[in-house]
């Protein structure tokens, strides 16, 4: 599977892109049409309320706020350690990855920096948490084009990484692992060798994903060519992740600025772009990027530090006066904090930026001209989750 | 704060640019570049953290500008754009437990000052956005006060298109009005939501019915003996 | 025949009819948040199969369900979605709240735009503590509804009052 760069298939599906612009000339009657908030589509409350022009979408209005739950308010009345577990539930399927950058920013406000080893560790569950977002995300995709095979194979290979992830954290999700200054614990007895079998399962479920959905006749035929997002508006829209890198704009937090906390600069590893900028582009971009954690992972497993994992921290955490703010690439995206502190036990504004709400206030540009089953394609590939978007 | 990324040993000295470090001259540069755009006049204040972010605090009459002058020098993807309310939470931090007031000599019954942050402030009320520039691998967050009986400003949905979200979102937390916004409805709560919510003197009705108990350093044993309960 | 809603059902018939139920059930998973991704892995996935239990998932819409598990938080503004849920679905129906945010609001009890449980908009049966609750505990929340409806007497049910919503 090799991305095409061949400029008479580009112009081609230039060609289908614009050949599905709307079409006015018949007088026909529109039929409003909602696909409400719940839905086997969308991945959780999101409620989409689309102008068709027959099957043609004249204008897709996604109205989301269904699961909003107020984490910005939440946070003003929470301590850094209570907050640090609620905010795994802003992604719930990459539950590591919320605490991160969250974790990041206050200890750059306090000045402390996590022990190598922490770090190594830290590092390793953003990648675990990572394969496991994605995973379900390749199955879930599948389910909504109608493969429904996909969906339980990537149910039953993401059981390996929860799997791991609870042996280290002691939760399959939410694992509330991370703290100011390192991690809560130790790995357990084991775990590095149980890790190594767990990736090389992920390797082989990527594998078999590789025939199964990506390789798919069927498959191809309904997301190449849909929904072409270019770059220039992608970047306006503020869309990152997998979907930016779809479009050809070659952009990992991880490589070109990761703060200090994780350390990806120890690892050999690759960025993955695609230049069409269509969903199969997405889809395949988050496809190499699994197998591309399941390698970096095992390469840090071999190097891990022995050491502490936590820094000398106060028991009771006053954040000093200041703000700060760390986006790291998480799953769904570039997600960041920036806290406002005035040095007390409870942050004085926590502004959230999920990666998702930006990844979807695009879909009233690319749905426009879509069929109805092309915006299923859409939605599925811009992939959100619906606690990102509504926090 | 300790400089993680740059091992140069240069004093702590926060903002104040005295530190010969690389990243910090390019921030300044940027700076520089956008008070020539903008005028001299519109920049009204600026932090720079060496090696971290440029915190740049535009007038409102020149907030749509910043983003054109922004874009212009290569800051075209859209971070994201919200407010900070720095009014001082009239309901306190609702954790009173024993061990908060360990450290206070005395709980403040005056009401707080209000006090702004990096790159000042005079205003109760104030946006902040973020542009970042792939190319140069910086952000910029911009900062512009908003008057208090005038909680409007120009919008940069037409720079920026994903703006148009956050804006919303922004009108219906705080109040803020975003002028020339093409369809300024409430984004996240329901249509007959009153109140902004993210503002500091909007009240967690569950909190004010039942208190927090506290923080809760270890529990009493259970069946033990029957003291006053759990950290009150 | 109206043997059922008059109570005139021999014993030992009434409690094959209610073994039977039991192990017929067609769950519609209302999924909202993290909740639904636990209870996708116990529906869904060969790990935790539920169809063991004799409980199907998927059904094709609420019309044809048995029980409901409302999964995740609920928010103020799709309570009425879920009030509406509950009113399509035909007697005798049951209701799993699972997860501390559709138990009792969880770890948003404070929140502006949450609600404080499900139960202050239709009527539960099961609730399933956890957040989120493992698989295992949703099969175990199961489990004991389907003991609660072995021992259930269906006259009853038929002849009390009815459940009115709202």
């Amino acid at each position: 599977m090799t991305a095409t760069s061949d400029p008479t298939q580009l112009s081609e599906l230039a060609a289908r892109a614009t050949d599905n612009r709307v079409n006015l000339d018949f007088e026909t009657e529109g039929m409003t049409l909602n696909m409400g908030p719940q839905h086997p589509a969308t991945h959780g409350t999101l409620r989409i309320v689309a102008r068709l022009d027959g099957e043609q979408v004249v204008s897709a209005e996604p109205i989301p706020g269904y699961m909003h739950r107020g984490y910005e308010k939440l946070t003003e009345v929470r301590s850094y350690p209570q907050i640090n577990t609620l905010v795994n539930r802003i992604d719930w399927l990459g539950s590591f990855a919320n605490e991160v950058p969250f974790i990041l920013a206050a200890e750059r406000l306090m000045g402390v920096e996590a022990p190598p080893r922490a770090q190594w560790i830290r590092t390793i569950l953003f990648e675990l948490s990572r394969i496991a977002n994605i995973s379900l995300f390749l199955g879930d995709y599948g389910l909504q084009l109608g493969g429904m095979t996909a969906g339980f194979y990537a149910f039953r290979d993401r059981e390996h990484v929860l799997n791991q992830i609870e042996a280290a954290t002691g939760g399959r999700f939410h694992p509330n692992y991370d703290r100011i200054g390192g991690l809560k614990d130790d790995l357990p007895k084991g775990w590095i060798a149980n890790t190594h079998n767990a990736m090389d399962k992920i390797l082989a479920f990527c594998d078999e994903m590789d025939d199964l959905l990506i390789g798919n006749e069927i498959f191809q035929s309904r997301t190449r060519g849909i929904g072409v997002i270019p770059a220039d508006i992608a970047l306006s829209y503020g869309l990152s992740g997998a979907n930016l890198r779809a479009s050809g704009v070659d952009w990992d937090l991880r490589r070109d600025s990761c703060p200090p906390g994780l350390v990806y600069d120890q690892v050999d590893w690759k960025v993955w772009t695609h230049p069409d900028g269509d969903c199969f582009g997405r889809t395949w971009v988050r496809f190499q990027e699994t197998r591309e954690a399941a390698l970096i992972v095992k390469q840090l497993l071999d190097t891990i530090p022995s050491g502490p994992v936590m820094a000398k921290v106060p028991r009771i955490i006053k954040v000093p006066e200041g703000e700060a703010y760390v986006e790291t690439e998480n799953p769904l995206g570039a997600m960041g904090y920036y806290i406002v502190s005035k040095g007390d036990l409870v942050p004085f504004r926590v502004k959230i930026r999920s990666a998702s709400f930006n990844n979807i206030s695009v879909v009233p540009w690319v749905a426009r001209g879509a069929y109805v089953p092309d915006l299923i394609s859409i939605l599925g590939s811009l992939y959100f989750i619906l606690g990102d978007i509504d926090r | 704060m300790s400089q993680l990324s740059s091992a140069d040993t240069t004093t702590e000295t926060p903002a104040e640019d005295e530190a010969p470090v690389e990243v910090d001259e390019r921030r300044q540069a940027v700076l520089d570049e956008l008070t020539r755009r903008l005028g001299a006049d519109a920049v009204v204040g600026s932090h720079i953290e060496p090696g971290y972010d440029l915190w740049v605090r535009v007038t409102r009459e020149a907030w749509p500008e910043a983003a054109v002058a922004a874009k212009a020098m290569g800051y075209t993807f859209f971070d994201f754009l919200s407010a900070i309310d720095w009014l001082p939470s009239p309901f306190g931090r609702d954790m009173d437990a024993q061990e908060d007031l360990l450290g206070d000599p005395a709980p403040a019954k005056e009401p707080q000052p209000i006090v702004q942050g990096h790159a000042g402030g005079e205003t109760r009320f104030q946006l902040l956005a973020r542009l970042y520039s792939i190319s140069a691998g910086m952000g910029v967050l911009f900062k512009a006060d908003l008057p208090d009986d005038d909680l409007s400003v120009g919008t940069w949905s037409e720079t920026f298109l994903g703006a148009n979200w956050h804006e919303r979102e922004t009108h219906e937390m705080f109040g803020i009005t975003f002028v020339g916004h093409p369809n300024l409805i409430k984004l996240y709560l329901p249509t007959d939501f009153q109140g902004y919510p993210l503002r500091k003197d909007f009240p967690l009705l569950a909190r004010r019915v039942r208190p927090w108990p506290g923080i809760v350093d270890v529990e009493p044993m259970p069946g033990g003996d029957d003291s006053e309960g759990d950290g009150e | 025949m109206g043997l059922v809603e008059s109570g005139k059902l021999p014993k030992t018939l009434s409690k094959l009819l209610n073994i039977s139920r039991k192990y017929s059930i067609w769950a519609y998973q209302w999924g909202l948040a993290c909740c639904a991704i636990e209870m996708g892995a116990a529906f869904a996935s060969p790990r935790y199969d539920v169809m063991r239990l004799g409980v199907i998932p998927f059904p094709a819409s609420p019309r044809q369900a048995d029980l409901v598990v409302i999964a995740g938080t609920v928010t103020d503004k799709l309570a009425p979605a879920v009030v509406r849920l509950y009113e399509q679905m035909p007697d005798p129906k049951y209701v799993i709240s699972m997860g501390s945010c559709a138990n009792c609001g969880g770890p948003y009890w404070d929140s502006y735009s949450v609600t404080k449980g499900v139960d202050q908009l239709i009527p539960v049966d099961v609730y399933v503590p956890g957040c989120p609750p493992r698989p295992e505990a949703l099969l175990e929340g199961i489990i004991l509804l389907q003991e609660r409806i072995a021992h259930e007497d269906m006259a009853e049910r038929w002849k009390g009052e009815p459940i009115v919503v709202g």
